[in-house]
């Protein structure tokens, strides 16, 4: 019990950042607090890296919850420079399928390893890069269509 | 591109503040409720050397059941999910690529029916970078054709598929039709169960006596009788045990190893069955190369089949609502 606790407390937060950039602020704590209570069920389960295989829980809690809950709110961001990129970004983000989304984010907001994310998604690690090459490139290319559009608003006003 | 990782991260939303009190007070609750499986320490809390001791000791002597021996669970439904990958050598055979094959089944499984749910999650695409690259250049063709085969594969997603069935007694497994009125009457020494198990197939070669033995494994037994079948999967012309077994997740299994017959496509090839050495409960099943082919080095797994979860259940099968049953199954793989 105790070693469990210690590991609720070490990956709390990890977790609960993970279900709130996928299914919202609201919902998070809920799921959080969902994916301990599976957790602790299926504690024989629990691997010595304990974080991809409690992310891996909270991801099946978040895909029914995600359909309901859109979360592109930017009101978390402060009006400076980096304002636009940010919202292009995220805009450009929230184009992709979720599956490129989650490959994405799982890297680059969760800090999580490749190894890591392949857990947390079921796959080998030689599937997670590819799957991460792709949605990279999807990215970049929805970026691209993004600035392409904003300067074709641009010639019309122009 | 590793700059717009960067950026991305850059473009995170702010870590939402963690609510203390929250926390702890779900801790309490959590750690008060009744736990289904027996509690252990986490191997993180264990020095390697003691755990490897552990494991090598298990192999000799395969682990007792963590619970005394009882009848099988008398919930009325067996449920299995499994996520199961292969790899189909494609295009023109002077330059072949390979793509993954990967999805899951959920199966549920009660005396006088059976429902399954096949291709669930289930994608098709190039298996490596490499692969990957040569695929992109054919093209990014919607279909392949299969390498020294008469079929193609589609790219991309599959579609899932419901089936049910009405049928009395037990199917072994979705690989095998061999039924059972019960699991029961099987015995539970090893030297009686592979007798039994040989009066159940006409095909009595030491792989199909091993798959049957699997098949045993994966379903809802009692625990002396899933130590039977690994213990008749050890005595097999050829087998090998596997005493150290290490998992994506981290965590080491035990299993047997036997020579498999040529998987379509592939010449040699072994199929290992890996086991948790604490509850002796199947992890997963797998085809290895046993020799260098296309590219792949020998120990590369070629087809895979990881149990999720073996369970006995009172909840009733969860199927996806938009799915026909007993409907057609567009199965990714297609008449050229």
């Amino acid at each position: 019990m105790e070693d469990f606790s210690a590991v609720y407390r070490e990956c709390y937060p990890r977790v609960l950042a993970y279900a709130a950039s996928h299914a919202g602020a609201q919902r998070a704590e809920d799921i959080t607090s969902e994916t301990f209570t599976i957790a602790w069920h299926k504690l024989d389960q629990m691997p010595s890296n304990a974080l991809p295989w409690l992310l891996g829980i909270a991801r099946n809690l978040v895909r029914a919850a995600r359909r309901q809950v859109r979360h592109d709110e930017l009101d978390d961001v402060p009006i400076t420079d980096d304002f636009v990129r940010v919202v292009e970004l995220r805009a450009a983000l929230s184009s992709l399928s979720e599956a490129d989304q989650e490959v994405l984010t799982l890297v680059a907001w969760h800090g999580l390893a490749a190894a890591e994310a392949a857990q947390v998604l079921g796959c080998t690690t030689a599937t997670f890069f590819v799957r991460l090459h792709r949605a990279r490139r999807r990215l970049q290319a929805a970026l691209s269509f993004a600035n392409f559009d904003r300067a074709r608003e641009s010639w019309k006003t122009s | 591109m590793e700059d717009l990782l960067k950026e991305l991260a850059q473009a995170k939303p702010p870590a939402l503040p963690v609510d203390r009190e929250r926390m702890e007070s779900d801790l309490a609750r959590i750690i008060a409720l009744p736990r289904t499986q027996s509690r252990r320490s986490f191997k993180r809390f264990a020095p390697v050397l003691v755990a490897a001791a552990v494991i090598a000791l298990v192999v000799v002597l395969l682990p007792k059941p963590t619970q005394p021996v009882q009848p099988a669970a008398s919930a009325p439904w067996w449920h299995a999910l499994t996520q199961e990958w292969s790899l189909m050598v494609v295009g023109n055979s002077a330059n072949p690529y390979i793509v993954r094959l990967d999805s899951k089944t959920d199966r549920w499984q009660s005396r006088n029916s059976q429902v399954t749910v096949l291709q669930k999650d289930g994608t098709v695409e190039p298996f490596s970078q490499d692969d990957d690259a040569k695929w992109e250049a054919a093209g990014k063709p919607a279909t392949v054709p299969q390498a020294y085969g008469s079929h193609a594969v589609r790219i991309g997603p599959m579609k899932p598929a419901v089936q049910q069935s009405y049928v009395s007694g037990f199917q072994m497994s979705l690989h095998s039709p061999v039924r059972l009125d019960s699991f029961d009457a099987l015995p539970a020494d090893p030297v009686e169960l592979k007798k039994t198990l040989a009066t159940l197939t006409s095909e009595r070669t030491d792989y199909r006596i091993a798959s049957l033995a699997m098949d045993v494994m994966t379903s809802n037994v009692r625990a002396d009788q899933r130590q039977a079948a690994f213990e008749l999967l050890k005595t097999l012309d050829g087998a090998r045990v596997l005493n150290n077994v290490l998992l994506r997740n981290g965590r080491y299994g035990i299993g047997v190893a036997i020579t498999a017959p040529a998987p379509f496509q592939f010449y040699q090839a072994e199929t290992q069955f890996v086991i948790n050495p604490e509850t002796g409960m199947p992890i997963l099943r797998r085809d290895v190369l046993t020799v260098p082919q296309f590219g792949m080095p020998a120990g590369e797994p070629i087809s895979e089949e990881e149990y999720l979860l073996l369970e006995a259940t009172n909840i009733d099968p969860i199927v996806p609502q938009d799915v026909p049953v007993n409907g057609e199954v567009e199965s990714p793989i297609i008449e050229r």
